[in-house]
């Protein structure tokens, strides 16, 4: 079965030798961001599924580059407006 | 940047792991709890496109329907059993039970830890060719991995390949 995991916490990532993983520098309970921003829990989704489709040697894990700091910002800018990114 | 200062910088701004180490700070609070494999599986590949491929959802983060009985979060060696989750639910009929991550911005939106409506979406607009009738959920914490793997990781399994014959499986850790 093709798998593909979403880790925030590669070293756990890397002990478990999963075959494919993408990693997001973010908190434990936000692997798929904060709520209502549905373009970057679809990002997210999407990363994943490319690496399921694109990965040649079992244990890739590819890093996905959006900063926490930066998501947070997104997030209380999409709070200010009252509405969904 | 010197190695003092970098030591120093805010994981936040700096794109890596929040919380570095956890694999041995948890495994040294709870010895061996924490898995630890000696080799990798080989590599399954998708073996149609995504567009036709049917997909489902497993993670640790305790999400259920409302109207399943909830798992045991109190258990000091946790609960050994998982739940169906039927793809076609929505944010506001599924529920968290676990006490072992942060989950208040996932109460508020399900779809920061179990993106159930992102992958419909996903599934009507042909990016996927469809979603099993359902997704899997269990609680991560646990005491005892290889009784984990004997349960609910091989059950899991089971299911996902014999009743919902998924093409592929995402895995979200909790």
């Amino acid at each position: 079965m093709p798998t593909v995991s979403v880790t925030v916490a590669k070293d756990v990532t890397e002990k478990i030798k999963a075959p494919r993983a993408i990693f997001l520098p973010w908190p434990m309970g936000h692997h798929f961001g904060v709520p209502f921003h549905a373009s970057l829990q679809r990002r997210v989704l999407l990363e994943a599924l490319y690496l399921l489709e694109s990965a040649q040697v079992s244990g890739t894990i590819r890093d996905v580059n959006v900063k926490w700091a930066d998501v947070r910002r997104e997030a209380k800018t999409l709070t200010d407006q009252g509405g969904k990114l | 940047m010197t190695e003092a200062n970098s030591s120093l910088a805010d994981p936040r701004e700096t794109g890596t792991q929040l919380r570095p180490g956890l694999w041995q700070t948890v495994n040294e609070r709870y010895p061996g709890s924490m898995i630890e494999k000696d080799r990798f599986v080989p590599l399954a590949e998708l073996r149609k496109p995504l567009s036709k491929a049917r997909l489902t959802l497993i993670s640790s983060c305790g999400v259920h329907a409302k109207t399943d009985s909830s798992l045991d979060v109190c258990h000091p060696f946790g609960d050994f059993r998982f739940r169906r989750v039927p793809s076609r639910l929505r944010h506001q009929d599924l529920i968290i039970h676990q006490l072992k991550y942060p989950h208040d911005d996932a109460d508020v939106d399900i779809n920061v830890i179990f993106p159930i409506e992102r992958l419909q979406e996903l599934a009507s607009k042909g990016v996927l060719g469809g979603l099993t009738e359902n997704f899997f959920s269990f609680i991560g914490y646990n005491m005892d991995p290889e009784k984990f793997e004997r349960t609910v990781a091989h059950d899991i399994a089971e299911a996902v390949v014999t009743e919902e014959r998924a093409d592929a499986a995402l895995l979200a850790p909790a």
